[in-house]
């Protein structure tokens, strides 16, 4: 076929060049081999992608339309309930000063207590935050982020204040990382297996002689709430309600990841003890065990949810 | 034909269920089939895909599209632990050991299924939400022989169907040569043949026989059953003995043919199909329409129709039913592999002439409501755009290391056309296998991911929204 004048040839080809390496190969020889490595191309791929070469987007984050909702409807009780009380401390002063004084000083103390449990909720939710961006960091090898935030958090937890020396001269996550894990987090760690070990006995006991598996439920919920509450404290996080919430929602996550393992062990544990005689009371102690085993692991996902370095 | 599965509604309601639950606790788990016919690079892409995920969620910037999609939220990934499952698990670490191994080994014909999730944990969107904790989207990946897939357009097919018309398809062009051993033994057939082993396994042989001289000797593609050319870890099994017939209807050899088809069908539907491939929420179609473009008119008119034929088969979710059961696929992306063969202005032609090749498969996913996309990417850049003269004329060309000399070539690949070449364009004749080259310098363990080119734009498009 004839091509058209200065359009390009239609056929492919393979021009072979001079030499054998290619003039960007630059792979360096592994340790311990033997004679030069085959050539290849080197883009430069880990200079490329590197973190610090282009700063990292930062997250964005929007209201939903329920945060909204509950926001306005936050500002309009406040807000109107404020202004209300307002209206009205000052028709009390209009009436008598000292009738006033007690009105305002009545209104002060309430709107003051509601102010305290918001500062408080919002202190803990920040300690969540505060978990999340060390461990975001951690993940990520942001060491610069990962340091201030571990030396923030064993400021603040008195099983990590001994270690504060070695994790300001820490030059790298790893050995931030390997610090906490084998110190305060380990300590922590231990605590935590203590505090579920004391629950597992009571929710066994409390299991055994119930009268009604509806209690049954009560009960454990109520202590594996207190539980992950006493988790996070060891940790240095004070959660109020929200915070609480949050941190169940996490911890339970994972640990409804054993729940079929439960039934199978609830299942066994009933199989093995068949006497008649035994049964009432027996059954009854295999629900607890089950019960007890829940409680262990629900120490030890909340121990997991609540540690500043993420899980390997 | 094996009777459609009547409890699938039932399934497709409870998966749809569970998915919903699990969005609602923020552990969303999407299934993204990387289909393709085989050669295409699955194995590979599903390789890059996972190591370069694993190090965006390190931190590193090795997919910049899909993190400016994601709004920078991606957090953390990583491969989900394995839990009891039967079907073998897809090692990207031993892909890529082999592909930063000195000799480098590319990965060979993928012999069996393989499955991994990846769990991406993700900053919430809202400012609320983010005190509930990382949202998690799990990726569930599946990798496969690409031969298998040309099974899927035979399920809508009875035998007497798929015998008629692949038939009429081995009497033209280079098939009659591949086949000709086979079409003599077939037309040689009395009617009413007996249903006696020596004589269906005979045919079955001469058959599969055909099937690898037409993929290996004319790079044809639109070859049917795939467990014929890649039988999988079960090998060949007696179900698999059968063959086309001219005239299917009859008894006695033709019947034990049909009954062996629909045995065949139900076995790839029960193993393969059902499992695997009922339910998935995006896909991304591999083509390697280079290769197609270099073998010739035949060939890749036959990838053509391969593809169209696989489209045509494929489930979109636009039914009642599916829009029900919160079932289908959503999303559609339909990708030019190895465009790293092609220099830089020449990869929107391959991405135009694959958006060319598939209009009307991409319309059928439309009506039924999905979204579909066409792009060039290579899992894994093995080349740099370069110049070389030809008749001298300098031409944009590419230069890579070649696999096996471990030499220097430039690469002229030629002009890739815009839109389904006319006449004109093959009369140059000469057939082309474009030349394997040496990946790039890599890290054996992935940390930084492994060089790709448009594989970010394509995941930004194809689970940007979701994350």
């Amino acid at each position: 076929m004839s091509e058209a004048p200065g359009a390009p040839p239609r056929g492919p080809r393979v021009i072979l060049e001079e030499g054998g390496a290619p003039p960007r190969a630059a792979a360096p020889p592994p340790r311990g081999a033997e004679g030069p490595p085959a050539p290849r191309l080197d883009f430069g791929w880990e200079r490329t992608v590197a973190p610090a070469a282009v700063a990292r987007l930062r997250p964005g984050t929007a209201w939903s339309t329920l945060g909204l909702l509950g926001a306005g409807a936050g500002v309009l009780v406040l807000g109107l309930s404020a202004l209300e009380a307002a209206n009205f401390v000052a028709a009390q002063f209009a009436r008598a000063t000292w009738l006033g004084v007690l009105t305002l000083g009545v209104a002060g103390a309430g709107y003051g207590l509601i102010g305290a449990a918001l500062w408080r909720e919002v202190r803990g939710l920040a300690g969540l935050r505060s978990v999340d961006r060390a461990r975001a960091a951690f993940a990520r090898g942001d060491h610069a982020t990962a340091r201030e935030e571990a030396l923030r958090w064993a400021a603040e937890v008195p099983a990590a204040q001994s270690v504060l020396p070695a994790l300001r001269g820490c030059n790298d996550p790893d050995s931030l990382r390997a610090i906490l894990e084998a110190g305060p987090l380990a300590a922590l760690e231990a605590q935590a297996q203590a505090l579920g070990r004391a629950a597992a006995l009571q929710a066994f006991a409390v299991t055994a002689v119930s009268p009604s598996a509806a209690l049954d439920a009560l009960i454990f919920a109520w202590r594996g709430v207190r539980l992950v509450r006493q988790v996070a404290a060891l940790h240095g996080l004070r959660p109020g309600v929200a915070g609480t919430a949050a941190l169940l929602r996490r911890t339970l996550f994972d640990a409804a990841t054993v729940a079929a393992t439960d039934v199978a062990v609830d299942a066994a544990a009933r199989a093995l003890l068949t006497n008649p005689l035994l049964e009432k009371f027996a059954g009854e102690a295999a629900a607890g065990a089950v019960a007890a085993r829940r409680m262990l692991r629900l120490a030890r996902a909340a121990s997991e949810a609540c540690r500043i370095v993420p899980p390997r | 034909m094996p009777a459609p599965d009547p409890l699938g509604f039932l399934r497709d309601a409870l998966a749809g269920a569970e998915d919903a639950a699990l969005a609602l606790l923020g552990q969303e788990r999407v299934r993204l089939a990387v289909t393709g016919l085989s050669r295409a690079g699955k194995t590979v892409f599903l390789t890059s895909l996972v190591a370069n995920l694993l190090a965006a969620g390190a931190g590193l910037r090795t997919l910049p599209a899909l993190e400016a999609a994601s709004g920078g939220r991606l957090r953390r990934a990583r491969v989900l632990p394995a839990g009891v499952e039967a079907v073998p698990r897809f090692d990207p670490q031993a892909h890529l050991a082999a592909l930063a191994a000195d000799p480098p080994r590319w990965p060979a014909r993928t012999e069996d299924l393989s499955t991994l999730a990846l769990t991406l944990e993700l900053d919430r969107r809202s400012w609320f939400g983010g005190f509930l904790g990382a949202r998690s989207v799990t990726l569930e990946l599946l990798d496969y022989p690409g031969e298998w897939l040309l099974d899927l357009p035979m399920l809508r097919q009875s035998y007497a169907e798929w015998s008629a018309a692949t038939l009429a398809r081995l009497r033209r062009g280079s098939r009659a040569a591949a086949f000709a051993p086979f079409l003599e033994f077939v037309d040689a057939l009395p009617e009413g043949a007996p249903a006696e082993d020596p004589l269906s396994r005979r045919g079955f042989a001469l058959y599969r026989d055909g099937l690898r001289a037409a993929r290996d000797g004319h790079g044809l593609r639109l070859l049917q059953p795939g467990r014929f050319l890649n039988p999988g870890p079960r090998g060949e099994a007696p179900l698999m003995w059968f063959f086309p017939l001219p005239r299917p209807g009859g008894g006695g050899l033709a019947e034990l043919c049909a009954r062996r088809y629909d045995a065949y069908l139900a076995d790839q539907r029960a193993a393969f199909f059902e499992p695997f491939f009922r339910r998935f929420d995006r896909q991304a179609v591999l083509v390697d329409v280079l290769a197609a473009l270099h073998q010739g008119q035949e060939a890749f008119d036959d990838t053509a129709e391969a593809l169209a034929e696989i489209a045509a088969a494929l489930r979109y979710g636009g039914s009642w039913l599916d829009r029900l059961t919160g079932q289908g696929v959503r999303r559609v992306a339909l990708v030019a592999t190895k465009a790293d063969h092609v220099p830089a202005r020449q990869r929107e032609a391959l991405a135009a002439l694959l958006e060319d090749l598939t209009a009307a498969p991409r319309e059928r996913a439309l009506a039924a409501g999905a979204e579909t996309g066409v792009h060039a990417l290579a899992a894994i850049r093995c080349t740099e755009d370069d110049v070389a003269t030809l008749e001298g004329r300098p031409v944009g060309a590419v230069r890579g290391v070649l696999l096996e000399s471990g030499r220097s070539a430039k690469v002229y690949p030629g002009e890739v056309p815009m839109r389904r070449p006319g006449p004109e364009f093959w009369r140059h004749g000469r057939m082309f296998e474009m030349p394997a080259f040496r990946p790039p310098r890599l890290d054996p363990h992935g940390a930084a991911g492994v060089p790709h080119l448009g594989l970010d734009t394509l995941l930004a498009w194809l689970i940007g929204d979701l994350l």
